[in-house]
């Protein structure tokens, strides 16, 4: 999937992109072949503080000081990686809906998301594009957590203006979600 | 307001005789970053709030809050360096902690050692794995010319967007532990 959204840059045209990760020489490398802006958020960084809170006002606040300011030029495509698993459902449905206001109609979000597989690193992964257009996990050393093993319908309830444009089951117990808004 | 460079040097161990005035027109010099032999000096114990402009290669070993505007030049943001500032350089290598938007009409250097929390404009952009950024990376020439950044203010440096930008990176950290391939051909 991750395949479809550089065949989907490969149409022409700028693209703004939003990487809710860590910033890997590999992601500006491949996506730096096409005209585009691409933001850099860590979500990573701010987990602690979105899961820790309670009231839903103030985890929307601290989304949106974590996420880039809202602009003119919309964001056309949302690399999520596997951070949707560190997100606590209200977490999950704040980040969410504060990215929706930044995307454009039809953005796309990739996702990774722990299905199958009932255990996760502690901490989330990297995610390292490649030539060929795929993704390699780089996964954290250490103890690992229970994945919150979120369904399509944990997903419907907190991202409830997106669709599942597609979505598969991967052989390492991961379910790879395209949505689209 | 300091005017490095032009009234003499801000700290010993810089050599002005090393920076002469630079036109437009000059060659370009050596993509690597310069070294506290060949580049004025704010040294740890400084710390400047202001316009920092010059026209000799600068290593900012201490703290700059303001400006910084090197019209020709590189900038060298060394490892205790911590600059709050928009940045303008011909080229421009950080190794310390930015606050501030980096504008490199050349290229803009981030080494894995770096901290930085601003928006990047360059035709060329590395990061070293490991650097932490926040922001946003212009790759479109197009907006990296004009349109989406904000005034520069005068002096600044000029945007020489080729008609591609180059993205170079380093390769990925051989110490990761596990690796497992996701998102086969779909």
């Amino acid at each position: 999937m991750f395949h479809s959204l550089i065949q989907r840059l490969q149409t022409g045209g700028r693209w703004v992109v939003l990487d809710l990760g860590t910033v890997h020489s590999a992601t500006i490398r491949e996506l730096g072949k096409f005209r585009c802006r691409l933001e850099f958020v860590e979500l990573a960084d701010g987990l602690d503080s979105l899961n820790g809170e309670i009231d839903p006002r103030r985890i929307r606040q601290t989304a949106d000081a974590l996420l880039p300011p809202r602009r003119t030029e919309q964001t056309d495509i949302v690399l999520c990686w596997d951070l949707i698993n560190y997100l606590n459902q209200p977490a999950l449905t704040a980040v969410m809906e504060c990215i929706a206001l930044r995307c454009k109609r039809g953005a796309l979000a990739h996702g990774l998301v722990y299905y199958s597989a009932k255990s996760m690193p502690q901490r989330p992964s990297t995610f390292i594009p490649v030539d060929d257009h795929h993704i390699i996990q780089h996964l954290n050393p250490g103890i690992e957590r229970p994945a919150p093993r979120y369904s399509p319908e944990d997903l419907a309830r907190c991202m409830p203006r997106y669709s599942v444009e597609r979505g598969r089951l991967l052989r390492n117990g991961m379910q790879e979600f395209l949505f689209k808004l | 307001m300091f005017e490095i460079g032009k009234k003499g040097t801000p700290e010993a161990g810089t050599r002005p005789e090393s920076s002469p005035a630079r036109t437009e027109s000059s060659p370009p010099r050596s993509s690597s970053a310069p070294t506290g032999r060949d580049a004025a000096v704010i040294g740890p114990s400084i710390h400047i709030d202001g316009d920092v402009r010059g026209e000799e290669d600068l290593l900012i070993e201490g703290e700059v809050g303001g400006t910084v505007q090197l019209k020709n030049n590189s900038l060298t943001i060394g490892p205790n360096g911590k600059v709050r500032a928009d940045v303008y350089a011909h080229s421009i290598y950080v190794d310390g902690y930015v606050e501030g938007d980096l504008f490199g009409a050349e290229r803009v250097h981030i080494r894995k050692s770096a901290q930085v929390k601003g928006n990047v404009t360059s035709p060329r952009v590395s990061v070293e794995d490991g650097a932490k950024f926040k922001g946003a990376i212009e790759m479109d020439p197009q907006a990296a010319q004009g349109g989406n950044r904000p005034s520069a203010p005068r002096n600044a440096a000029p945007q020489q967007a080729p008609a591609k930008p180059v993205m170079q990176s380093q390769p990925p950290k051989p110490e990761q532990p596990a690796v497992a391939k996701t998102g086969a051909a779909s």
